[in-house]
């Protein structure tokens, strides 16, 4: 019994009180998800005005952005339709360039130009049914061959060689909001702050005394699979089949659609990575998981290569889980089941 | 203060009670340690609709609740420590599938309706959720 103080000492340290900290924290739907925004240090008034700042301009992108209605984006659908070219702002301009350079760093697996094949399987909706694919319908769209090299740019002056292109910058737009909502956070001179949109995240500065610390989602358990410290200016995404997905005849089709079948990507539960801090670590950390998604197994380490990924986490249909080097120096796992399956990505 | 201190050197030789206790104690702080803070249970349960919090409950209850959001009313069951979207007017259902959550940190959404519910423990594990 003379030992059991000491004990109790270790354990009362061990069970942290609760300590209020300056943290402001706001929740809004924008892009069809939701947006979380975390700052610290700042005193309410300001944190709130600099988190609705952030919302108001997230809207704005989202307006501009919107792949199934009327929006700037959809404009310059209808025009690359009608075979004719449409003066366009700079911004968007220079978007679309961007986009059209990581779909060649990707060979085409990220491919913004296939809105057609996405529309068809009702993933450009806030709430999709079950849909039965037809096989000819399919190959009809396929068969459009609409890629972002097809899009001419010169100057404000966009067209496109293909009428068939339609842009849908899903799997870009939030990455790209992270990026200027970063900026938003500079412009104010914030120290500490979290931004997450849909699941993709950026951090500035940390949260009090400690880095942020984000959680992975499990792709098949309402449970964080393992937290990662995310660093000032680092950014996380993940590309998974357990978000906008249906189920049929007891096969999962997801809203990741492979370019070069038509098809949901088979095979992947979840790609996340990690981006070390860039003034594009927002995009890069939306987009750079789709190819290593949509890969097959025994290339999934050569496109994370091409989209210069170096800490990466797979989990693949069959359990198996795949982890570069650095990503596992990153990892914290809580699912200590899920950490004895871990092998290195090679 | 130092003199007490000193007598530490003649503390007595622990007895195989004392070790028993000790040994004891550190079960419990390391199951603990697993229990509490790998998947720390959570005590209270956030509702957000919208940007707003709509409110925040004891888990210890059984309460069903009717949480109005942008599309329809989503039905939330709590049920001593646990807690499940129950029904919700969206198609996918998504939120309904995730079924019960019972540790800190596990959130689940219902984003064409949006509703949110949060459980929070005593120590907060993460800040946000990367999915």
């Amino acid at each position: 019994m003379r030992y059991l103080f000491l004990l109790l000492v270790s354990f009362t340290q061990l069970s942290c009180s609760i300590q209020l900290d300056p943290l402001y924290h706001t929740q809004s739907y924008v892009f069809g998800t939701l947006v979380d925004i975390s700052i610290y240090g700042e005193k309410e008034p300001e944190a709130q005005f600099i988190a609705s700042e952030i919302t108001r301009q997230f809207q704005a992108i989202h307006n501009r952005l919107h792949a199934w209605k009327p929006s700037e984006l959809n404009g310059i659908n209808k025009t690359f339709a009608e075979g004719k070219p449409k003066l366009i702002e700079q911004d968007m301009a220079d978007m679309i360039a961007d986009a059209s350079q990581r779909s060649l760093q990707s060979e085409g697996l990220f491919n913004p130009a296939i809105g057609n094949i996405i529309h068809y399987w009702g993933f450009q909706s806030d709430d999709f049914p079950a849909h039965t694919p037809d096989k000819a319908e399919l190959s009809a769209l396929l068969a459009q061959h609409a890629n972002m090299s097809d899009i001419v740019l010169n100057q404000h002056q966009i067209s496109s060689k293909n009428p068939h292109v339609k842009l849908d910058l899903g799997g870009y737009a939030k990455g790209y909001a992270l990026d200027v909502g970063l900026k938003i956070l500079q412009e104010f001179h914030v120290q500490n702050a979290l931004i997450n949109i849909g699941g993709n995240v950026i951090a500035v500065g940390q949260h009090g005394d400690r880095p942020w610390t984000v959680g992975i989602q499990h792709p098949r358990k309402p449970d964080a699979i393992a937290t990662v410290a995310l660093g000032s200016g680092w950014a996380i995404g993940t590309s998974g089949d357990y978000q906008r997905f249906f189920m049929l005849d007891g096969k999962r089709y997801c809203h990741i659609i492979d370019p070069r079948t038509g098809y949901p990507a088979q095979g992947t539960q979840s790609v996340t990575v990690l981006i070390p801090p860039s003034k594009d670590a927002g995009v890069r950390s939306d987009v750079s998981s789709k190819p290593i998604f949509i890969s097959e197994p025994a290339r999934k380490a050569e496109f994370a290569k091409k989209m210069e990924v170096t800490h990466v986490l797979i989990i693949q249909e069959n359990g198996e889980i795949l982890a570069s080097p650095a990503m596992q120096k990153q990892l914290n796992w809580l699912d200590k089941e899920a950490q004895t399956r871990v092998r290195t990505l090679e | 203060m130092f003199g007490r201190l000193s007598n530490f050197k003649h503390f007595p030789k622990p007895l195989w009670g004392d070790w028993l206790v000790i040994g004891f104690s550190l079960g419990l702080v390391i199951l603990s340690f697993f229990t509490l803070w790998s998947q720390q249970p959570a005590t209270t349960l956030r509702i957000r609709t919208g940007s707003t919090v709509f409110g925040e409950f004891s888990l210890m209850q059984t309460k069903s609740l009717k949480i109005p959001g942008k599309i329809g009313v989503s039905a939330i069951d709590i049920q001593q420590g646990k807690v499940r979207f129950k029904q919700s007017p969206c198609n996918s259902q998504y939120c309904v599938h995730q079924s019960w959550l019972q540790h800190a940190g596990q959130v689940a959404i219902c984003i064409p309706n949006q509703v949110s519910i949060e459980l929070i423990g005593a120590v907060p594990t993460m800040d946000t959720l990367n999915y």
